[in-house]
């Protein structure tokens, strides 16, 4: 179901090409045209037949139909180089993401939505997954997707970070969570990502009760994940500092996102996935 | 305002512990999860919400506790002055005709003097001063506890007979209690025995007095009865202004036919007015009714006296009088007939009765016992109404009983041997009771008795011809008049009698005429209905006893002799208060008694209830601000109530639905009381139905089931009848409703359901249907055949299955002209509803037996033909003969 959903809304945008720093190294041979001759399936060009090309090479229908001599009117059929980056994709699924207030959907859901969305995506431009999970292996092609989704659901992890694994060097992390816990916390992770080296995106799914806080009275707070309590008095009357704490948040998980190389996005739950998506779309290109 | 419980009031000292304990109890807080709570914990709220409960909502909190305590200390207002004197009260109730118009506050009164007593811990005692429905004579009831007494209060009643004061006055004087406090609920009412009551009454004790009503007692008396119109009279005591009183006319259905205002002088102790009706609606009178307040006095029943008017006939020759067109009297009775009752006989037999008009036609009256007995008649106040004819214009001139002296002989307007043409009829002169009718100009008089020439003779005359000799003669005699019309009354001398103005003159004259009064015999008659004190007509009461038919005019209306109408159906007789009552005086005042007037003479009101649901409210509203403080109740209602319409999926409906059957063509079927079978049949004819609309261009609507005997079955075309094993037998109700529809061109298709292919499916029915049909005219009857316009009427079909096929179906064999050959009756037992029959996703639910889709087919052309044979009778018929036809042509 989620993959249906998923897929539906990835059809809406062109396949997802990801721009590589680093060509020759790190990005595997693929499906993924380069622009440029190379290894690959697609048909590229047909080049004059230059001494030295084999035989085998040579496209014996297209130099038939030059009417020429040979060596001289023999076609070689060249193809487009094609290559696969590998992209890290990592979803919260700590307790705080399994909250709904002025949402349509709990952050979870969202985020899981979003997650399914661009690895359809990116699997259909022929890259290929690994799901930030320990022990996880890249998945590829359509079925990949399914393979993917299986994971998604398999994957309960309580910290609200990435856990640290051993990454491809060069490859993208798209991170997709809440990101309320302590900017240092947040800092050791990203950091530890760059310095792999990984680039990357950091999407930040907010409800729009957190963003706008419309609470009013008095009211006893309780967190999600056994971080206490708050009795406040007066909700309507903090809620310009609270704002503030949030736009402060922000701004820190910004700075830290830009030092790294990494992008930051935030997208509330009662706007439209598709938004996020070419959000993640236009940031993946970027990077 | 009293307080009943005033020591409760003490507890509304402690108030100000309870505004101390509320004050205490801050709000609880509400709880929300939140996953940002960690950007909350640094925060710090700059203005704190109230920790202690809102002044305004411990103003209604305590507003509430002093609203409940308030209310228990029983306050209530109006609770009046405290009643003079330390013994039992003595309540005097005037509860005769008078007391009627006002008894609701009178006994809202009493409630509060009761209520007054009560609050002092006093007994009280009860004397209402109309004799009850029994006739007995008013006592005092013993003194007894308040509670008992207002259920006799309450049980009181205004009589429609007057007070009798004589004996409250001598009830009164047997009471001896010490310290009693006299409350005198009065009618203001005054009669003979008044005074000696008003003593009694002031020696009781300390005398109240609560008097009295606003407007005047008034009485309707009987009306006078006159030629063309009732005069109304009421009585009323005087009063110093003009008032007004409506007098309604009211027929015996309760449709108020006239009204009339009655404009009372000041001073003035009966007044009248006329009501003018057309004679036939003033005979539908039964009643007038004074416009106000209901009682005995304001209503007068009209019997046969006010409007009978019974006309006698009789004309020269008796024999041949009523021949058709020619009789003397033909034209007579039908004119008469519609609007009175008509009599005929001999003078005898005639005047043995009551009689108010009188009509001879072409009769002389020769010296003897029958002019004798008319003539005496007529003085006594009849109407005497005389046609001329050829025996008259034979006879001796001057009978007696004719207005004017006539000359030998008649005269004859033209004719073959004369030069005069018929003459018309004049305007009629202002004063002739005829003025306003109109003289339609063909009416033309061509013979004519005259009357001798002389100087009384104009003043005499009611109608003329053109040429002035007199038409219509009358003059008085005694109280009673005679009025001779010149010519016959059958179309022999004139054609008067063809025209309507002949019905409108006719008319006229018999409302001239006095109504009858009852013939004063001893005959005892019966109380039948009587009214009852607020003047509804009601069964006798158990005293009530007969009245002599002579002594209703002298008989005062009393428990034994209540208002209302004696006698049989036929010859009722209405005794009126009104009629006995006379002039009205009022009452003085009790010397001695303090006045309280009756208008603001009211019941004590409880405030306690009010308060009590007012602190309920403030609690209510309370319990909603507190859910709202803590946050339970949404300002803003996101979720309200969402009607959600469930859109049932009916099935397509391709059949109209009209309820008047009257307005559609459409199908029935004979409901059986077997509920699966009636469903078969509704269901196969909605399938018939739809397959006839699709097929053709008649245009069937839903089918009804049809109940003999109880559906009007006429507009029906076809009826489907399954038979049931277990059908009961027809009631010769349904047995005749169902031989008339059939023997009126309807057609019923009987279907046993169990033949051929499925015999054996409903055992029985056959068995059932002999036995039911016993009654039915089932003509004899005949297999279909091929040869049959059932069998052509749209498809040709040479077989009738239904859900079974295999056995004949039968019709009527011989071929009935009167019923265009249509057979009233198709027999089968082919299950052919079944076989029609769709549900609701239009699927045939019953497999046809043996089989095939074409059987299913052929059912339904068979259907469409008995359709088409129901609708369009032998129109077929021709083409039994087709085939010959179009062998001849071949040759």
């Amino acid at each position: 179901m989620a993959i249906r959903r998923a897929e539906a809304l990835a059809s809406r945008l062109p396949p997802l090409l990801v721009a590589a720093e680093r060509v020759a190294a790190t990005v595997a041979q693929g499906v993924h045209g380069r622009r440029r001759v190379g290894q690959g399936d697609s048909f590229w060009q047909f080049r004059r037949f230059v001494a030295g090309d084999p035989v085998n090479r040579v496209d014996w229908r297209q130099s038939a139909k030059s009417s020429q001599p040979a060596p001289t009117g023999w076609f070689v059929r060249e193809t487009e180089w094609e290559a696969a980056q590998t992209v890290c994709l990592w979803r919260d699924t700590s307790a705080s993401m399994h909250w709904r207030r002025g949402g349509p959907v709990e952050k979870q859901e969202r985020a899981d939505l979003l997650a399914l969305a661009l690895a359809a995506l990116l699997l259909r431009g022929g890259e290929r997954i690994l799901p930030m999970i320990a022990g996880a292996k890249p998945v590829a092609g359509r079925f990949g997707l399914e393979r993917f989704a299986a994971d998604l659901g398999a994957w309960q992890d309580p910290a609200g970070l990435p856990p640290d694994l051993p990454l491809p060097r060069h490859a993208t992390a798209v991170l997709i969570g809440d990101f309320l816990s302590p900017l240092p916390e947040i800092q050791t992770v990203i950091g530890r990502l760059a310095a792999t080296p990984v680039r990357g995106y950091l999407l930040q799914v907010l409800d729009p009760a957190e963003a706008a806080l419309p609470f009013q009275g008095r009211i006893r707070f309780r967190g999600l994940e056994n971080d206490g309590e708050a009795l406040i008095p007066r909700v309507e009357s903090i809620r310009d500092d609270y704002a503030g704490a949030l736009r402060a948040q922000q701004a820190g998980l910004a700075a830290i996102c830009a030092a790294a190389g990494f992008g930051f996005g935030v997208h509330l739950t009662d706007g439209s996935p598709e938004a996020a998506l070419l959000t993640l779309y236009a940031a993946l290109g970027a990077v | 305002m009293i307080f009943a419980a005033p020591w409760v009031l003490a507890a509304l000292a402690g108030l100000p512990v309870l505004w101390w304990l509320l004050r205490v109890t801050p709000p609880a807080p509400r709880t929300e999860t939140f996953p940002a709570l960690r950007l909350l914990l640094g925060l710090r709220a700059t203005e704190e919400t109230p920790a202690r409960t809102p002044w305004w909502l411990l103003a209604l909190r305590l507003t509430a506790a002093a609203l409940v305590i308030v209310a228990l200390a029983r306050p209530i207002l109006d609770a009046g002055t405290a009643l003079p004197g330390d013994g039992p009260v003595l309540l005097v109730i005037d509860n005769g005709w008078a007391s009627a118009p006002g008894w609701q506050k009178r006994i809202q009164a009493a409630a509060g003097v009761l209520d007054r007593a009560e609050r002092a811990g006093r007994k009280a005692a009860l004397l209402a001063t109309a004799p009850d429905e029994a006739g007995m004579a008013p006592t005092i009831s013993a003194p007894m506890p308040v509670p008992d007494l207002r259920a006799r209060l309450a049980a009181l009643r205004p009589e429609p007979w007057p007070d009798d004061r004589a004996g409250a006055a001598a009830a009164l004087r047997s009471w001896h209690q010490p310290g009693t406090s006299t409350v005198y609920l009065g009618d203001a009412l005054a009669d003979s025995a008044f005074p000696a009551f008003a003593d009694a009454l002031a020696a009781t004790g300390s005398l109240t007095s609560i008097c009295c009503d606003a407007t005047p007692i008034r009485a309707l008396l009987p009306p006078a009865s006159e030629a063309d119109r009732l005069v109304a009279r009421v009585a009323q005591v005087p009063v110093s202004t003009e008032t007004q009183v409506a007098v309604l006319a009211q027929a015996g259905d309760g449709r108020t036919l006239a009204r009339a205002t009655i404009a009372v002088p000041a001073g003035a102790a009966i007044a009248s007015t006329a009501i003018a009706l057309p004679s036939e609606l003033r005979n539908t009178l039964t009643r007038l009714v004074l416009d106000g307040p209901a009682s005995a006095g304001s209503v007068v029943l009209l019997d046969e006296r006010w409007r009978r008017r019974p006309v006698g006939l009789m004309a020269g020759d008796q024999t041949s009088a009523d021949a058709p067109f020619a009789g003397e009297l033909y034209y007579l009775s039908r004119a008469l007939g519609p609007y009175g009752e008509v009599r005929t006989g001999d003078v005898s037999a005639l005047l043995g009765r009551d009689l108010a008009v009188m009509v001879l036609a072409d009769r002389p009256l020769p010296a003897g016992p029958e002019r004798e007995a008319l003539t005496k008649w007529v003085e006594k106040g009849g109407l005497l109404i005389r046609f001329a004819g050829p025996r008259m214009a034979e006879a001796e001139a001057a009978d007696g009983l004719l207005p004017v002296k006539l000359l030998g002989g008649d005269r004859q307007l033209g004719g073959a041997l004369s030069w005069s043409e018929p003459a018309g009829l004049a305007q009629f002169a202002p004063d002739s009771p005829f003025a306003g009718l109109t003289v339609p100009a063909e009416v033309r008089v061509s013979r004519q008795v005259l009357a001798e020439p002389g100087a009384g003779l104009p003043a005499r005359t009611w109608a003329a011809l053109t040429d002035g000799t007199p038409l219509v003669t009358q003059v008085s005699l005694g109280a009673g008049r005679i009025v001779l019309f010149h010519v016959t009354a059958n179309a022999d001398w004139s054609n008067l009698p063809l025209s309507g103005l002949f019905l409108d003159m006719l008319r006229r004259l018999t409302a001239l005429s006095a109504g009858v009064a009852s013939k004063g015999d001893a005959t005892v008659l019966a109380p039948a209905e009587t009214l009852d004190g607020y003047g509804v007509l009601t069964a006798p009461p158990r005293a009530a006893t007969g009245l002599a038919a002579n002594a209703f005019a002298t008989t005062p209306v009393s428990p034994a002799h209540p208002p209302g109408l004696y006698g049989p159906e036929s010859n009722r007789q209405a005794l009126n208060l009104g009629a006995a009552v006379g002039a009205l005086a009022p009452a003085p005042s009790v010397s001695g008694a303090k006045v309280e007037p009756l208008a603001e003479a009211r019941g004590q009101t409880p405030l306690g209830p009010p308060l009590v649901t007012l602190a309920v409210l403030l609690l209510l509203a309370d319990l909603l601000v507190s859910l709202a403080l803590r946050g339970l109740v949404r300002g803003r209602v996101t979720g309200s109530a969402a009607l959600v319409l469930l859109l049932f999926a009916m099935p397509a409906q391709a059949l109209e639905t009209v309820a008047n059957p009257a307005l559609a063509t459409r199908l029935g079927y004979i409901v059986t009381g077997d509920e699966r079978v009636d469903g078969i049949a509704k269901a196969g004819l909605i399938g018939l139905s739809d397959f006839v609309n699709r097929r053709t261009s008649a245009t069937l609507a839903m089918p009804d089931a049809i109940q003999p005997g109880v559906t009007d079955m006429s507009f029906y075309p076809l009826l489907y009848w399954p038979i049931v094993a277990d059908a009961p037998p027809l009631t010769p109700a349904q047995t005749a409703a169902l031989n008339d529809y059939m023997s009126r061109g309807g057609i019923i298709l009987i279907d046993t359901r169990d033949s051929g292919s499925g015999a054996g499916f409903a055992p029985g029915t056959e068995n059932a249907f002999r036995r039911i049909a016993q009654g039915l005219s089932i003509p004899a009857l005949t297999p279909v055949t091929t040869a049959h316009v059932l069998s052509r009427a749209f498809y040709l079909l040479t077989d009738f299955p239904g859900r079974f096929t295999g056995d004949p179906v039968w019709v009527q064999r011989d071929q009935d002209r009167a019923n265009d050959s249509v057979s009233p009756v198709i027999i089968g037992g082919n299950d052919w509803a079944a076989a029609w029959a769709v549900d609701n996703a239009g699927q045939n639910p019953y497999a046809v037996i043996p089989g095939g889709q074409r059987q299913r087919v052929m059912a339904y052309r068979f259907g469409l033909n008995v359709v088409m044979y129901a609708l369009t009778g032998n129109y077929k018929g021709d083409q039994v003969h087709v085939p010959a036809i179009l062998q001849r042509l071949g040759q």
